[in-house]
């Protein structure tokens, strides 16, 4: 899966650059919009992460482009500016999905998953997870071949979490995800607790148990081994 | 009071007072130089006659006779005035009236009063029309001054009137500085010079408040970015989720930093509110009734996990609201967010939209605040909570910015606090 990140801001791109490696990703970057308007033209890539204010240009500037050239890539926009304005303007030039700076890594790769998965599979793709089978067209999950049937939110709970095997999340990440993004951070234990137990015990079940693990204090994480 | 108004109505003051007295110094000046006319006439007429007498002739007989009157008694000497009845007319006519002692000639014959009269009449009639004909000449001169000035302010004041309207309907929201013309008065020559150069500092100013807006906004956003990256990043190192004290340090070092992100963002949206900064073009018909739908959906966990209960009730027909969508969802998301925030477990959340308003009305504690204070920035309910109390403050400015009433009342009945918000 190969990715093109364009961020101006050196620090903020190595850290980018350095969990979208450790997601699987091929990553490719522009410090800049000449630079990134050379790439999209030149090369071909599963999904474009664009941030709008650069220094010799507007990041939407470059989703017109890739619109206009029928590109198949995805468009995630990353905005440092209000979101309320660029996310109507960035959604309504046919980027696929926004997010708002600062923003959590993780929900980075959840919406990176989900973009990829709508663009590029068509229904076809299954997530497999050591025991678990998931459908996410159906949204679907089996243990082991066993349907496992889960609420709304359960199901985007595990499907985040997938999103970020190995990966610790913290609680106001898990909350903000579930929730949207006014959350505050004295709400988030509360936003999530029920959830996190209701979905543990349904996969503890069905004999999942000790997937997802509560690292004390921080959040929790999808145990790999 | 305008301006005219104000110039006119000294001017009219002085100008009947100067009128007013002219008139009476008119009157008095004229009744005094004919009556001295007539006195003189009188004077001379006794003079004559006194010669004639002297001569030996006898007193001629008067043509009327009321202008001679003789008599051997003594009578007053001088002028005086005096009333007599006109058989004509039938009535009394003042006439002015000398009186002086006649010895005849001839020795041994006894003196006479003569008294000599001249009928006022005349000279009243003479006085009513002078006085009457220059008050028409006066009052007519008056009123075409007043008319003139009038008119003249009228034509000299229009530019005046032209830059007030311009001023009135100048909006800096469409970063034009003011060009108002040079008229040929020069007081509004300097007034409009000085009104176009002022109008071009404040579209500087506001423009480099709009950029440094946007750049602050930009320039604090990344560095806050690249420290929560890291943070988050460095939360994944193995060595530090096996230290748990280590990984609350830094993981409150992360949640420290995403709240002063969340701080600068209302701020922000606070900023750009009160500078206008939302382009009307990206306002659209904003169905409020799914927005709300999808918001209380999104506010689901939170709804159970503080055991509150939220009624959604939508009576058509619903309004039609024009808005950026942005604004319409923060509004919502901000008044739902508030009410389940300031409730107690097992409390109650009800939620009208109809046509004219919105309400949301929520069980909680009683407030300890001051609910004039409630729309205030910073203003938290609990000293001690996370959240910087900026979303009531954001409520309001979204519906001042579109126009719509909001309000915030309690009631003691079940401790409810509502907050209504009323569409245009």
């Amino acid at each position: 899966m190969k990715l093109l990140l364009v961020e101006d801001e050196a620090a903020l791109r190595l850290t980018l650059v350095d969990a979208l490696r450790q997601g699987g990703y091929v990553v490719e970057v522009a410090a800049d919009f000449a630079q990134a308007y050379e790439k999209i033209k030149l090369y071909q890539y599963d999904c474009v992460l664009v941030d709008l204010t650069l220094p010799d240009g507007d990041g939407l500037d470059l989703v017109r482009t890739l619109k206009a050239d029928g590109s198949l890539a995805g468009v995630l926009v990353l905005t440092a500016r209000d979101g309320i304005d660029d996310r109507v303007q960035g959604l309504d030039l046919g980027a696929d999905d926004y997010l708002v700076k600062p923003f959590h890594l993780s929900e980075l790769n959840a919406r990176l998953r989900a973009l990829l998965r709508r663009r590029q599979f068509q229904g076809q793709h299954h997530i497999v997870f050591r025991d678990l089978l998931v459908w996410p067209e159906l949204a679907e999950v089996h243990v082991s071949g066993e349907l496992l049937t889960l609420t709304r939110k359960e199901y985007d709970l595990l499907l985040y979490f997938l999103a970020n095997p190995g990966r610790l999340l913290t609680k106001e990440a898990v909350a903000e995800h579930l929730c949207g993004d006014q959350v505050d951070a004295a709400d988030s234990f509360d936003f999530i607790y029920t959830h996190m137990k209701n979905l543990r015990k349904k996969l503890q079940e069905k004999g999942a148990d000790g997937y997802i693990r509560t690292i004390y204090g921080v959040g929790y994480k999808l145990s790999t081994e | 009071m305008k301006l005219l108004a104000a110039t006119t109505r000294y001017y009219l003051r002085l100008t009947v007072g100067l009128f007013a007295l002219a008139s009476v110094l008119l009157y008095l000046g004229f009744d005094w130089a004919l009556r001295n006319e007539i006195e003189e006439l009188l004077y001379n007429r006794q003079l004559h006659l006194q010669k004639q007498v002297a001569r030996g002739l006898p007193l001629p007989a008067p043509a009327f006779a009321d202008n001679l009157d003789r008599s051997p008694q003594p009578r007053p000497l001088g002028f005086s005035d005096t009333l007599l009845l006109d058989p004509v007319e039938d009535e009394m006519v003042p006439y002015r009236q000398l009186t002086f002692r006649l010895q005849p000639a001839r020795a041994g014959s006894a003196p006479e009063w003569v008294t000599l009269r001249k009928s006022l009449v005349e000279t009243e009639d003479v006085l009513l029309v002078v006085v009457g004909v220059l008050i028409v000449v006066l009052a007519l001169l008056l009123g075409g001054v007043v008319a003139l000035n009038h008119w003249l302010a009228r034509r000299i004041w229009a530019p005046f009137q032209h830059t007030l309207a311009t001023l009135r309907g100048y909006d800096l929201q469409r970063h034009q500085p003011l060009s108002l013309p040079t008229p040929t008065i020069d007081e509004f020559g300097e007034l409009n010079q000085a009104l176009n150069t002022l109008s071009e500092r404040l579209v500087r100013d506001y423009e480099s408040l709009r950029q440094f807006t946007e750049n602050a906004a930009h320039e604090t956003q990344t560095p806050l970015a690249i420290i929560q990256a890291k943070l988050e990043q460095l939360l994944q190192a193995p060595a530090l989720q096996d230290d748990e004290a280590l990984a609350t340090l830094v993981s409150d070092a992360w949640g420290g930093t995403q709240r002063l992100s969340r701080l600068h963002q209302s701020l922000t949206l606070l900023t750009r509110l009160e500078n206008h900064q939302f382009a009307p073009a990206q306002a659209v018909s904003v169905q409020l009734e799914q927005v709300l739908r999808d918001r209380v959906a999104m506010l689901e966990p939170l709804l159970e996990a503080r055991q509150v209960q939220l009624t959604l009730h939508a009576d058509p027909p619903l309004p039609e609201l024009t808005m950026h969508p942005g604004l319409a969802d923060s509004l919502l998301q901000n008044l739902l967010h508030n009410a389940i925030k300031h409730n107690h477990p097992g409390g109650r959340v009800d939620v009208r939209l109809n046509r004219r308003g919105l309400e949301i009305s929520n069980t909680g504690p009683t407030l300890t605040t001051d609910p004039a204070q409630f729309f205030e920035r910073f203003r938290k309910h609990n000293a001690a909570s996370d959240s910087p109390g900026l979303g009531l403050s954001i409520a309001q400015h979204i519906c001042a910015y579109y126009g719509f009433g909001i309000a915030y009342d309690f009631t003691q009945v079940g401790n409810r606090h509502t907050l209504r918000v009323q569409f245009p």
